[in-house]
């Protein structure tokens, strides 16, 4: 069990390194956003497959979310960045593209396939993908910014 | 550099001028609406003036009143478009602290400024390299094997070089992500088609999640915590728009390959 957590954690800190560089941060920051979001992701997989009570995903995402915010307001200070800089690519491993992808899947086997039937299946599909998307970005983005409301002076001086 | 000869504070034109070009960069370089406020209210506070901006989705509004003489100027200047550069973020927000603290001088600012826009260069093989790994990565968070990591690998690598190569010729950035999903979709559907590995529509399904629009999304999201509405919603249709011509490259590919979706 632990392994898996740590093999988690790996290839989150991998995709949050790849992600981020599209998005040209500053060399120094690539390093905290791989730890975020090695912590975050990995709490994220502890809350939906380890624990004994399965959480929701949806639920999972806003804790993991809300301590990724955390963790990059104080240690944005120490990688004198902007809490964004170290937050938004460590958050990237959570984008749920699954979902948006079999969403739009869902969508466009509406308008392909005949039949009532089979539209409302695949818009039920549609409908219960693109709700659990938007409810995960919901979550991801709220739990992620309330750090910054919350210590407002130490995410806006970050860069001093 | 003309400033004001009296202890050499720049006029309220100077300092217009300026604000307007810092907000137009950092705008368009991805930074939230709450952080351009803040930068720009700090380095007007810092010359005695006070600002007020207005962040529409192209254009930026910037009004600019001295705090004793009450001489306002007030300037527009359209969203510098560049690609999201956290770098050009973290630079402008470390020149917005200088300024306040009164570590540089006006002039010093104008040329930091200028320095920190035109020198942001990076690595094409390497973000190339670190992006067709973060996507295989992706593929093996989802549950990918590792015969679906290896394909995703290389549906990134030539999806992405795709789209560096379309970008650096200046084609329209839908077409780009219609072009590189579709090429990308191809050689994810090949897991299935050729029954290579035990995940094969994991490998489809995330072979084009390296052209998500995630940063835009996350912004949007902020900015409408913040109450910037016209912006966020802005925002938001750019990502959705490029999400939709993700779905259309993914969906020309898995019909030209004859694969199903569910």
């Amino acid at each position: 069990m632990i392994g898996q957590i740590l093999q988690d954690a790996l290839f989150a800190a991998i995709a949050a390194i790849g992600f981020a560089a599209i998005s040209r941060p500053p060399r120094r920051a690539y390093i905290y956003c791989a730890i975020i979001a090695a912590v975050g992701h990995s709490l994220r997989y502890v809350l939906m497959n380890v624990l004994s009570w399965h959480v929701p995903i949806i639920t999972a995402t806003l804790v993991a979310s809300f301590v990724i915010g955390v963790l990059a307001v104080f240690l944005s200070p120490v990688a004198k960045t902007p809490a964004e800089t170290c937050l938004f690519p460590a958050l990237l491993p959570m984008i749920p593209g699954m979902y948006a992808y079999k969403a739009f899947g869902g969508l466009a086997m509406c308008v392909i396939r005949q039949g009532r039937e089979a539209f409302d299946y695949y818009f039920y599909l549609f409908a219960d993908n693109a709700l659990t998307c938007g409810c995960i970005l919901l979550c991801m983005v709220v739990g992620a910014t309330i750090p910054i409301f919350i210590f407002k002076k130490v995410s806006f001086q970050a860069t001093r | 550099m003309t400033t004001n000869s009296d202890a050499g504070t720049p006029s309220v034109k100077e300092v217009c001028d300026f604000i307007t070009r810092y907000c137009s960069w950092l705008v368009g370089c991805g930074a939230t609406c709450i952080r351009v406020e803040k930068n720009v209210g700090r380095i007007a506070r810092a010359y005695g003036k006070e600002a007020d901006i207005s962040i529409m989705p192209r254009h930026v509004h910037v009004s600019v009143v001295d705090d004793d003489s009450h001489e306002s100027m007030t300037s527009i200047c359209k969203v510098k478009n560049t690609p999201i550069s956290f770098n050009i973020n973290t630079r402008l927000s470390e020149l917005s602290w200088e300024i306040a603290d009164g570590k540089v001088d006006f002039g010093d600012a104008v040329r930091r400024f200028d320095e920190i826009v035109d020198n942001d260069s990076q690595n094409c093989w390497v973000v190339l390299l670190l992006v067709t790994l973060a996507n295989a990565s992706f593929c093996r968070l989802f549950g990918g094997d590792f015969t679906a990591m290896a394909i995703v690998g290389v549906a990134t690598a030539v999806g992405y070089f795709l789209k560096l190569t379309m970008l650096s010729r200046g084609i329209d950035m839908r077409v780009v992500f219609i072009a590189c999903s579709f090429v990308s979709a191809v050689l994810g559907a090949t897991d299935v088609l050729f029954s290579l590995g035990d995940t094969p529509l994991v490998a489809l399904g995330t072979s084009v999640l390296y052209l998500v629009p995630g940063i835009p999304f996350l912004n949007s999201f902020s900015d409408m915590l913040y109450r910037h509405y016209i912006c966020a919603i802005s925002r938001f249709t750019d990502a959705v728009v490029l999400t939709c011509c993700l779905s259309i490259g993914l969906c020309g590919g898995m019909m030209l390959m004859n694969v199903g979706m569910f």
